[in-house]
């Protein structure tokens, strides 16, 4: 995929200066405001939260885990693609993903701080929350290692960690670039104390090459082990709907295929704003896209093994749980889930659909509206009717649970607005390579 | 120097108004009461003094706000008293009334303040359980909502104001020999109270006495079941084990019969009631058909012959194989004619003196009811009306309009325990002192009488209905201690007063005072029921009983018992109007549709609630909720079912007009599904069958990833025998006192968090039209293989070497993965601050042994850990072993029914180990190995072959 027509100079020229000389735009103002805004929701909901408790949410027994849960989840989930992109894509020598792997990283790193925000704040007693670490504390107290919560703990903040590094890595000859081409003496004092010294040589080069290699080796197993940890504070625990060994493949790929229709939906208009069109190509739309309909048939194929595995189990429990999804109070939501998951993703297999961007567009939106909602279904369904027949509820969210939900929206896409303004939202140095000039 | 004041004392009553004896000595001596220029107003005002004043006042009005609490310096005792040692509880034997009839309790006292309340085991009608009405008393006594001055007229006055008017108002009644003067009661249980009401009515002759209980209707004929000894027994609509009089004695003998054979239960209904749901036969039928029912089977035992309904011969057959071991109840809200029947049921089969004793009715005056008082009142009769205890202006039927009445009357006074809907409408209101602040004594129905003893001084200037009588009657002593004390004093009794009153305080109940039997009552009238318009015939049955929990009302402040899920229906904070899913179905009505009840020309709106096992074509609505002035916990909860209540027939009748409207009411109820859904975590064997085994076992206790650990002694387990277990709900609210659980209030319910520890699920099993009616205490199972424990992150619930799992607060961060993960769905977590930390009242109450929990902290069933401690630190005091009974947790001491046996299960020789081997014993959900310290007995059915 290379861009024959391109010169190094213009590309570098270009995409630096959608950050340096790129005036405000009107169009940035509306959308970082609106963003803003439901970031100050957040900054109302939260205080509140820590002020009342987490009853101002819907949560009950039995359905104690609810919007935070299915959030952070989601979230999680999204945060794969960036690290897939970047990392298996890159020791597989997929070099379209070029393009948009910045732009995917920076969207991991965010989604993984708002995915983050959601275990803290659903704790009873948040202020506590370090009890899941293991420090030295004075009355030897350890955390419970058997708790799949404890699991979580390291692997989101492993994940963030690598994510970051790996991102800023990769952004070090970018904020070199930037350095040498601000005019503003501030600017480039910031941008240099990024750029870490960065002066193209080729040493620099050759170390900074392995280190990005030994990253993706590191970051790769990660995509496969954050969520399949992620999946196991369902999978350990014993409740009809969550008591199942499919859940880490299962996640894996759903968090692949969200995290691809999250990309989709923001790299759209992205390069139709930008006029980016031909450096995100169409192509790359259409790779997205095959990976999104790879990775929707192996989710699709999760649910078809778990009825399976309730019929062939043949455990009442199980089988009334599936029944229930299917059939209970909450139907609409197992629906959406076959609906946006299985049957939108379908669309996929034409071409056409995978070249248009109004159509993926249309296609990547109602991804992640099922993806969000089967985690509305794995945690609520399963949990509002289990084993005692005394003890089943129902839950209903309330405006603090969407509150919360909508300012997690708010804070993703206020640091991604930002993210856009300040820096480069496609890897100039990586892009350079692709370049006729820069292959030679 | 006192000899001139002491001559100038004048007999009280005679005299103005004064405070001390140096006020004494002014308003003789002609003292200027009011010095000059102590409250007139300066002429000559100006702007700026006018200001200067006005700030001063507004300054000193802010630091009125803020006052200073005093410092209190930790003393020790100068003189210990005696028997107290700090730390340690002590307990003191005291009664409460209820219904008129007295309930013997030990009462646990913690540094001087009542914190638990347990039944006497010396005391027949409780021998040591207790009901709610019994657990909840303490929160009563505590209730922030409590009346907590005197009022005159909405504004406070103070006690020497009353004795003033009261003066005058002797002298008038004096003068009229008591014409015009009302004295208004609830049933009363005290012997002294009912000396002081005849020395009242003696002295003023032309007085009367009234009696209103809207809860406790006085039966015709006060009799005593020997539920031990009947083998058979058919209740007419009799519920003793709901909240009646019976309860939690009747309980006890009824599980007494059924542990040592099963025994025989026929129920024939209307409302499914507790005792419906140990039936082993239950039968729902209107109250019309009730009595038709109840008329056949006495036709039937005199001469058998061909019925109609065949359950009659079946029950009439299996009543006379069983003469004289048999028993017919009927309910005390039944016709007369139901009572007759069973009257002469009961003598036809030789049960009387057997199965059931006629009791000897409470000596001293009678009292007249409460619709002659209204008329009176009406008619302008009426010049004084006292009224103790009750509150006729919500509890009284609509069609006596007693509100209107009350205007008529020109002296008023309200005693009661809160500011009620009357307090608000009389004259004066005085605070009662609550039954542990106050000294009384109290008649059992059985004639054992105990001296109510308090167990803290009144926490408000309030009376107790003694003092208040000894100043109505101008007596003294005039405190209550003095009035109780001399009461018994006049009492016969051999020996020397001072030890007997000594060992009667102790031992809760006066020796030799309880009546064995009284002669067969003679002269019990059959009335004949007035026959019914015939515009009523084809409408539907109204059916009106009282709450269950807040029986007419008078409990309504009580926020224990508002959240307490009544039986069955589960519903917290309000009541509703109960029909059968067929009358429903044909009336065309749906569950949680609100109605409008038009009956006999008045009219109510109140949700419905479809119950399986209604009887068809009735209604059953209950009394004690929508008050307007029960307080900031009892206001606004349900509808008001009172304003349906007519005189002539206080509970219920034909006439019944049901009308749809379009709004909906949600209920707050705790238990939302009531099928078992195939699962059968209540089992129901039938005797003599072989048991059938269980659909899935419980895995090998080798089936787990985690190493065994092999608990040693002690290992506490409790056993639930559902065969005897009632399903009154004692142990919840036991639990509730005990453990310092929090209420909610009803949004939380509506959001699924009430917080009770042990809960007791209601499941309907069979059809639709006959289901059978199941009950189960769920508490936490102490899991051996807890699933909780495997998911905490910071191992706030563990196990301990004693084979319990511990909640540890201080640790617990709030993930509720425990919750999740508990098959049982024991676990409470404290979604918002629950616990009312700024009520000081509260803090008073709380058992200090337990923690208070704070938000955001899960908690659960402890199995009372901190009664295993006291009993552990016992035991090593002693060096040994814990001995098997010794750790009673709260809900197992409160089980009126003593289902619930708790104990080491590795001690071969303990209870529940026993009860462990039983072939109905099983665990609940074992097939997911999660190996409960918690198991059941299964529920046994004895079927007559003639109606199975």
């Amino acid at each position: 995929m290379a861009l024959t027509a391109q010169r190094c100079e213009q590309v570098t020229d270009r995409l630096s200066g959608l950050v340096l000389r790129e005036p405000l735009r009107r169009g940035w103002l509306a959308g970082f405001a609106l963003a803003f805004a439901l970031l100050m929701l957040l900054n109302v909901a939260i205080p509140w939260l820590l002020i009342r408790g987490v009853g101002i949410w819907g949560v009950n027994i039995p359905v104690a885990w609810g919007f935070a849960i299915v959030n952070f989840v989601w979230w999680i989930g999204i945060g794969h693609a960036g690290t897939f992109i970047s990392a298996i894509l890159l020791l597989l020598h997929q070099q379209w993903r070029t393009s948009i792997n910045r732009f995917t990283e920076a969207m991991t790193l965010f989604a993984v701080a708002c995915a983050g925000l959601f275990p803290l704040l659903h704790l009873g007693r948040p202020w506590v929350f370090y009890w899941l670490l293991p420090y030295p504390d004075t009355m030897a107290l350890w955390p419970q290692w058997r708790s799949p919560l404890v699991w979580d703990v390291f692997a989101v903040t492993t994940y963030l960690t690598v994510s970051l590094i790996f991102w800023f890595i990769g952004l070090v000859p970018d904020l070199a670039t930037m350095r040498d081409r601000a005019e503003r003496p501030w600017m480039r004092v910031v941008y240099g104390i990024g750029a870490l010294g960065w002066r193209n040589s080729a040493r620099h080069w050759k170390r900074y090459e392995m280190a990005y290699l030994l990253l993706a080796g590191l970051a790769t197993p990660l995509v496969l082990s954050v969520h399949s940890v992620v999946s196991f504070d369902f999978a350990v625990a014993i409740v009809p709907g969550w008591h199942s060994t499919i859940f880490p493949p299962y996640f894996i790929a759903g968090a692949i295929f969200s995290g691809f229709a999250m990309v989709l939906t923001l790299v759209i208009p992205v390069r139709a704003v930008y006029g980016l069109r031909d450096l995100i190509t169409e192509r790359h739309l259409d790779h997205a896209a095959k990976v999104m309909l790879a990775t929707g048939l192996l989710v699709a194929l999760g649910y078809a093994s778990e009825q399976w595995m309730t019929w062939y189990a043949d455990e009442p429990y199980d089988a009334f749980m599936s029944h229930n999804r299917m059939f209970g109070p909450y139907w609409p939501v197992w629906w959406t889930v076959m609906a946006c998951n299985i049957g939108a993703a379908q669309a996929l297999w034409w071409r056409r659909v995978r070249t248009s961007p109004a159509l993926l567009f249309a296609v990547a939106l109602l991804i992640q509206i099922g993806m969000w909602t089967e985690r509305y279904m794995i945690v609520i369904t399963s949990l509002h009717r289990d084993f005692l027949p005394s003890s089943w509820g129902m839950f209903h969210a309330t405006v603090w649970d969407w509150a919360t939900f909508a300012g997690s929206l708010g804070l993703f896409f206020t640091l991604l607005f930002v993210f856009i303004r300040l820096l480069p939202m496609i890897a100039i140095a990586e892009m350079r390579k692709q370049t006729t000039e820069g292959r030679e | 120097m006192s000899t001139p004041y002491r001559a100038s004392v004048p007999t009280p009553g005679a005299s103005p108004q004064w405070r001390s004896l140096d006020d004494l000595a002014r308003l003789e001596g002609g003292g200027d009461e009011f010095p000059a220029d102590a409250s007139e107003w300066p002429d000559a005002l100006s702007r700026r003094r006018f200001l200067q004043l006005m700030a001063g006042s507004l300054a000193l009005a802010g630091t009125g706000a803020c006052t200073r609490q005093p410092r209190e310096e930790i003393v020790p005792y100068v003189r210990q008293p005696e028997a107290l040692q700090p730390g340690q509880p002590l307990y003191f034997a005291t009664a409460m009334e209820l219904g008129g009839e007295a309930f013997g309790l030990l009462v646990r006292s913690d540094s001087g303040r009542p914190t638990k309340i347990e039944g006497n085991p010396a005391h027949p009608a409780t021998l040591g359980r207790s009901s709610v009405h019994m657990q909840a008393a303490l929160l009563t006594l505590y209730d922030p909502g409590r009346s907590q001055g005197l009022m005159k007229s909405g504004s406070p006055a103070t006690w020497e104001d009353l004795l003033g008017t009261l003066t005058e108002q002797r002298a008038r009644w004096q003068e009229r020999a008591g014409a015009g003067l009302r004295l208004l009661t609830r049933r009363i249980a005290s012997p002294t109270l009912r000396e002081q009401i005849a020395r009242l009515l003696t002295k003023y002759p032309q007085a009367q006495w009234h009696e209103h209980d809207a809860a406790f209707p006085a039966p015709p004929l006060p009799a005593g079941l020997r539920l031990e000894r009947a083998e058979v027994i058919v209740s007419l609509d009799a519920d003793f084990f709901g909240s009646g009089a019976l309860h939690p004695r009747a309980a006890f003998d009824f599980a007494k019969r059924r542990r040592a054979d099963h025994g025989r239960l026929y129920v024939v209904e209307s409302t499914p009631s507790l005792t419906g749901a140990m039936a082993d036969h239950r039968r729902a039928l209107r109250p019309g058909e009730l009595a038709d029912f109840a008329r056949g089977l006495a036709r039937a035992v005199r001469e058998p012959g061909a019925e109609a309904d065949p359950w009659i011969p079946a029950i009439a057959r299996d009543l006379t194989e069983h003469r004289g071991r048999s028993l017919v109840v009927a309910g005390e809200f039944q016709s007369p004619e139901v009572q007759a029947s069973a009257r002469e049921l009961n003598e036809a089969l030789g049960n009387v003196g057997q199965t059931i004793d006629n009791l000897p009715p409470a000596p001293g005056p009678r009292a007249a009811a409460l619709p002659e008082l209204a008329r009176a009142m009406h008619s302008g009769e009426v010049e004084a009306l006292l009224i103790f205890g009750a509150n006729p202006a919500y509890d009284s039927p609509a069609d006596l309009d007693f509100n209107a009445a009350l205007e008529k009357v020109p002296f008023t006074l309200h005693h009661g325990i809160y500011f009620d809907e009357t307090a608000g409408r009389c004259a004066w209101h005085v605070p009662e002192s609550h039954f542990l602040e106050s000294w009384s004594d109290a008649r059992a129905l059985d004639g054992t009488v105990s001296i109510v003893q308090p167990l803290i001084e009144p926490l408000y200037p309030s009376k107790s209905a003694h003092e208040l009588f000894a100043a109505l009657l101008g007596e003294l002593p005039a405190d209550g201690y003095e009035i109780v004390r001399s009461a018994w004093q006049q009492r016969p009794g051999g020996g020397g007063f001072e030890s007997a009153w000594r060992k009667t305080l102790h031992d809760g109940i006066a020796p030799q005072t309880g009546t064995v039997s009284a002669p067969p009552a003679q002269g019990a009238t059959t009335q004949i029921p007035p026959t019914e318009p015939a515009a009523f015939q084809a409408s539907l049955e109204l059916i009106i009983r009282p709450d269950p929990h807040l029986l007419d009302g008078r409990l309504a402040e009580n926020a224990w018992l508002q959240e307490l899920p009544k039986p069955f229906t589960k519903l917290t904070w309000g009541n509703a109007a109960h029909l059968s899913p067929r009358t429903a179905e044909r009336l065309g009505l749906a569950h949680g549709d609100v109605a409008e009840l038009r009956y006999r020309g008045r009219t109510v709106r109140a949700p419905l609630w479809i119950l399986p096992g209604h009887a068809d074509e009735c209604v059953t609505i209950h009394l004690g909720h929508g008050r307007n002035c029960a307080g900031s916990v009892g206001s606004g909860c349900g509808f008001n079912a009172f304003a349906l209540q007519t005189s002539e027939a206080p509970w219920g009748g034909r006439g019944l007009e049901i009308h749809k409207t379009r709004e909906r009411h949600v209920f707050a109820t705790t238990q939302e599904h009531q099928r078992m859904e195939g699962r059968e975590p209540v089992r129901v064997e039938t005797l003599g069958k072989p048991t059938t085994p269980p659909a899935e076992a419980a895995p090998a206790r080798e089936e787990t990833l985690y190493p065994n650990i092999d608990y040693g002694r002690p290992s506490w387990g409790m056993v639930i025998d559902l065969n005897t277990c009632i399903g009154c709900s004692a142990c919840t609210i036991a639990c509730q006192a005990e453990n310092n659980i929090p209420v909610v209030g009803r949004e939380q319910v509506l959001r699924g968090r009430e917080m009770h520890w042990i809960r007791v699920d209601a499941y309907f099993a069979g059809s639709v039209e006959a289901p059978q009616l199941l009950h189960q205490p769920v508490p936490c199972m102490h899991c051996e293989n807890a699933p909780c424990e495997a998911v905490c992150p910071v191992a706030a619930t563990v196990h301990d070497h004693e084979g319990l799992n511990v909640m540890v607060y201080n640790r617990c961060i709030g993930t509720r993965y425990c919750s999740n993960n508990c098959p049982y769905k024991v676990r409470r977590f404290n979604f918002l601050s629950y616990n009312d930390t700024h009520a000081p009242q509260l803090a008073l109450m709380r058992n200090p042994e337990v923690s208070v929990r704070m938000r955001g902290v899960m908690e659960k069933c402890t199995y009372c850990i901190q009664r295993i401690s006291a009993a552990r630190i016992e035991a090593e005091k002693e060096a040994r072993p814990i001995r098997d009974g010794e750790v009673v947790p709260a809900c197992a001491q409160a089980c009126p029914a003593e289902a619930i046996t708790f104990g080491d299960i590795h001690d071969p020789e303990s209870r529940v180990a026993a009860l462990r081997q039983s072939p109905r014993h099983y665990a609940l959900l074992a097939e997911l190995n999660t190996r409960p310290h918690t198991t059941y007995l299964a529920r046994v059915r004895n079927p007559n072959p003639e109606i199975a």
